[in-house]
């Protein structure tokens, strides 16, 4: 997104301007476009002219380096210097000091490994103030004079404005009291805080500046515009100045040749003439800048422009340094303290939803309908469960088409149980439509086989980056035909269009969706168990009530056959019984028929439950003829034709079988016969792989509202009222069909007939 | 002496309607109860010893202490009775116990009828079937 050019225009936008304060000195002799990541940048020979240096050999205690420049400070030519023991310095240079006492202060910081308390020493050449400041490196002690120019003690106002940054709340407010107390401290046009992204590229968060200036704030630079090197030279030296860019820097001269001078410390190194040419081509004469450090990495800087030349005296850069290292740690709490109070929410919202996935609640409500939902989890700002095939939505989510085709794109494009990307509309074009909702998704896939999945959704998040200058602008051909490394003189906004991109998913995030997907199918699987176990249950209550029907039903019969043989006997017995007296006892005989004819019929029902279906080859041709004889003959219904067509064999119980078709003629007959021509037509057919028979009659049909009652116990339809039947043939052709695998359904007209279809699979 | 039918039935309410029924049926008809099937066992093992042979052993299924069923197969047993016909009579249709029971050796299987009336039609057409038409098997 942000160099998306060639390594050469890559390359180029590592234009060596360094934007900030970043001064480094380069031998540009040795620069070229394949080595600039590994160029000595430590070893340079030049220091900003604001200020003079001499190098101490730690050991022999001899001037070793001296700046050309010594001469404009103490008046003293080079010659003089170099080679001379440091404790005649103090004499050479004319100062108003003991000889040695200034070797004295370096001997004792070294013994101590420590200038901090010697830093700054301040000392008079002629009528100007100086401080010296001494840094060690590995064979030289390096001694660097600069101007004391601050005439006020700076330590009250540091104080308070550390106090005024703490002030600050939020991340944002600690920022912007940072940039506004800094710049009260040095007094620059500008400055602003700038925040190195996860890529690299930077930001600028935070801005203080005079009116008249055009606000930086928001504006994006690419990762180039400070590289590796320049990275590892802030976390090392948390200030850098750049006292004034029209000033030529001084080079430093040695009698030693083969020893380059390490400057990593020096308050004076020299700046990069690349980025002193940056910085014109922004304006600035002065730049400032101080690290910000969180959790030992960059993770800022505060960068600080003026634009007319202005040093800043060594004290307010150390209070300035003072407060950088002050702010670096109040980031790291608080940025820490959101974090946490994020991941508090993150977890008490996976707390919430365990216990409702817990309890015994619907899987869609417990992620969807409390409280706290799944898209808290991931802070996502929309999520989706498919959940046996019913879509529940939380927050902001594309609709329920687009939904489905993502599903079955991701079903399609998932290898693992999570999948999460920032830019889904750039791998699923589907997305496109909806990117504003969803740009950035967490998937993860509950089960394949069961289509089951849930979803989280981001929006688009950037729609543009205001970059300070294009960050992919070519590099400029010379006349010679050569690249030509130029740092770039242009800052006018460059927007970039970022579409397709949501905010990037967090490693919590990802990892807090795999542990709810664990969750979920845990619960799943513990449901399962428990279906299971119910179904165990139902199956054993069924059994236990087909046993109970036909224990019951069978012991009713034998008082019912008393009830019945006595009053029988009575009415053939007794003969002071009158006709009144008969009469009243055959509705007695004729009550016990009707209830015997009810248990047979429950004993059957009953009977169907118990019964294990062995299946065997069945001759239908037999059983359906048979079947139908029994039923003219039973319902004495001679007058109804019945026709065959195939009748080919099936497999099953034939009992049971036998009682299906004895059921459903039984059915066809009674309900036909008082018609002008009642007809039953009986077949069966092959469909794929079952076989079907159909039942037809030209009977009296079934209303259309009472289709689904019809297979229920004991259900009659309203215009059968007239007819002879309890409303169990049908239960118990229905559970034979169970029984069997097998399917039946119906096609009916009232007054026009009915056909009934039983399906039986032929494996 | 010997009845022409030896009835094990333990339903008091049934032994009493048969009664009346066989005597319905033909009036010199004459029938013994036996309420168990130990009390059967005894009363048939007199029987035998007494050389006192029943035409017709009605048989329920459902009795108290041993089962219809292993009444049957004792019953078998008795060299005695070899020839007398032993009819199985139950409320039962089931037809695993009309298959168990002819395995053993009933000679038939006769659902017990619902009320007097029919009592009376089963039972003639016993009668007719075991003690007119096929005197030869006695």
């Amino acid at each position: 997104m942000i160099n998306s050019g060639n390594f050469v225009q890559q390359m180029f936008s590592a234009d060596y301007g360094k934007y900030f304060a970043l001064g480094i000195y380069m031998n540009l002799n040795n620069v070229d476009l394949s080595n600039c990541d590994r160029e000595p940048i430590h070893i340079p020979g030049r220091i900003q002219s604001h200020g003079f240096l001499l190098a101490v050999d730690n050991e022999s205690t001899l001037i070793t380096y001296a700046s050309e420049n010594c001469i404009d400070f103490i008046a003293v030519e080079l010659q003089m210097l170099l080679g001379k023991p440091f404790g005649q310095f103090e004499e050479i240079a004319g100062l108003n000091l003991k000889n040695g006492q200034l070797l004295q202060l370096i001997q004792l910081g070294g013994a101590k490994k420590d200038f901090d308390i010697i830093n700054p020493y301040p000392i008079q050449i002629g009528n100007a103030d100086y401080y010296m400041i001494i840094s060690p490196t590995a064979n030289y002690y390096l001694v660097e004079f600069e101007p004391a120019t601050l005439e006020y003690d700076i330590q009250n106002q540091i104080g308070k404005s550390v106090s005024e940054i703490l002030k600050g709340k939020g991340l944002r407010s600690l920022l912007q009291n940072t940039a506004k107390e800094i710049k009260d401290i040095i007094h620059y046009d500008r400055v602003m805080i700038y925040k190195f992204q996860e890529d690299g590229h930077g930001e600028v968060i935070a801005e203080v500046k005079n009116e008249d200036l055009d606000p930086f704030y928001g504006l994006h630079y690419p990762a180039s515009d400070i590289p590796k090197q320049a990275r590892a030279l802030y976390k090392l030296n948390y200030t850098r100045i750049i006292a004034d860019v029209n000033t030529i820097s001084a080079p430093i001269l040695t009698l030693e040749v083969e020893d380059p001078l390490d400057l990593t410390h020096s308050v004076l190194r020299a700046v990069s003439p690349i980025h002193i040419q940056y910085l014109r081509n922004m304006g600035v004469e002065s730049s400032f800048s101080i690290s910000l450090i969180a959790h030992g990495e960059l993770w800022g800087l505060i960068a600080c422009h003026n634009y007319s030349p202005k040093f800043i005296d060594y004290k307010a850069r150390e209070g300035a340094k003072l407060i950088g290292k002050i702010v670096s740690s109040a980031l790291e709490y608080r940025e820490e303290e959101e974090q946490e109070q994020q991941s508090n929410i993150y977890q008490l919202a996976m707390t919430m939803i365990s216990l409702h996935l817990g309890k015994d609640e619907e899987m869609a409500s417990a992620l969807t309908r409390q409280e706290y939902t799944i898209k808290d989890i991931a802070g996502a700002s929309g999520a989706a469960v498919l959940f046996e095939d019913v879509i529940s939505t939380v927050g902001e989510t594309p609709d329920e088409i687009q939904l489905r085709e993502l599903f079955v794109w991701l079903k399609a494009t998932m290898h693992d149980a999570v999948y999460y990307t920032h830019r889904l509309p750039e791998v699923f074009p589907g997305a496109k439509a909806y990117k504003h909702l969803g740009s950035g998704i967490i998937a993860a896939m509950i089960s394949k086989d069961m289509n089951e999945i849930a979803v989280w959704f981001r929006p688009e998040q950037i729609t543009s980056i205001n970059w300070a200058g294009n960050p992919d602008k070519p590099v400029v051909v010379s006349d010679n035909g050569l690249l030509n490394l130029s740092p770039r003189n242009s800052f006018e906004i460059f927007s970039e269009l970022v579409e397709n991109t949501a905010v990037k998913w967090t490693k919590t995030e990802i990892s807090n969706v795999m542990k709810l997907r664990e969750k979920i199918i845990n619960t799943i699987s513990k449901k399962a168990g428990e279906i299971r176990i119910l179904n165990e249950r139902l199956k054993r209550a069924y059994e236990e009530l087909d046993t109970f029907s036909y224990t019951i039903s069978h012991d009713l019969r034998t008082p019912l056959t008393s009830i019945k043989s006595y009053t029988e006997l009575v009415i053939a017995s007794n003969k002071s019984l009158d006709e009144q007296g008969k009469k009243m006892l055959g509705r007695v005989v004729a009550g016990a028929d009707k209830m015997n004819f009810l248990i047979n019929e429950i004993l059957k029902l009953a009977r169907v439950g118990r019964a294990e279906v062995e299946f065997v080859s069945l001759d239908m041709d037999k059983i359906v003829k048979d079947s139908t004889v029994e039923v003219i003959s039973a319902l004495n219904a001679g007058n109804v034709e019945v026709t065959f067509g195939d009748l080919p064999a099936i497999s099953g119980s034939p009992v049971l079988i036998s009682q299906i078709f004895t059921n459903l003629i039984g059915n066809a007959v009674k309900y036909s016969r008082s018609e002008d021509h009642p007809a039953v037509h009986i077949e069966g057919l092959k469909v794929e792989d079952e076989i079907i028979y159909k039942i037809q009659d030209n009977g009296i049909g079934i209303e259309i509202g009472h289709h689904d009652k019809v297979f229920e116990l004991f259900k009659r339809m309203e215009n059968v009222k007239d007819i002879e039947g309890t409303g169990v043939g049908l239960a118990i052709v229905k559970r034979i069909i169970e029984k069997h695998n097998a399917r039946i359904w119906f096609e009916s007209e009232l007054k026009v007939g009915t056909i009934f279809y039983v399906a039986f699979k032929t494996n | 002496m010997s009845p022409d039918i030896f009835y094990v039935e333990d339903d008091q309410d049934f032994a009493f309607i048969m009664q009346y029924a066989v005597k319905e049926v033909n009036d010199d008809l004459t029938v013994s109860i036996a309420e168990d099937g130990n009390s059967a066992l005894a009363t048939l093992k007199r029987f035998a010893e007494e050389k006192h042979r029943p035409k017709l052993i009605l048989l329920d299924l459902n009795l108290p202490g041993i089962s219809g069923l292993d009444v049957l197969k004792r019953i078998k047993e008795i060299p005695f009775f070899k020839y007398v016909p032993v009819i199985l009579f139950s409320t039962s249709d089931d037809v695993n116990d009309v298959r168990t029971s002819l395995d053993i050796g009933a000679n038939a299987f006769l659902t017990k009828p619902t009320g007097y009336h029919n009592l009376i039609i089963c039972v003639r057409s016993l009668y007719d079937f075991w003690f007119n038409q096929n005197r030869s098997i006695n």
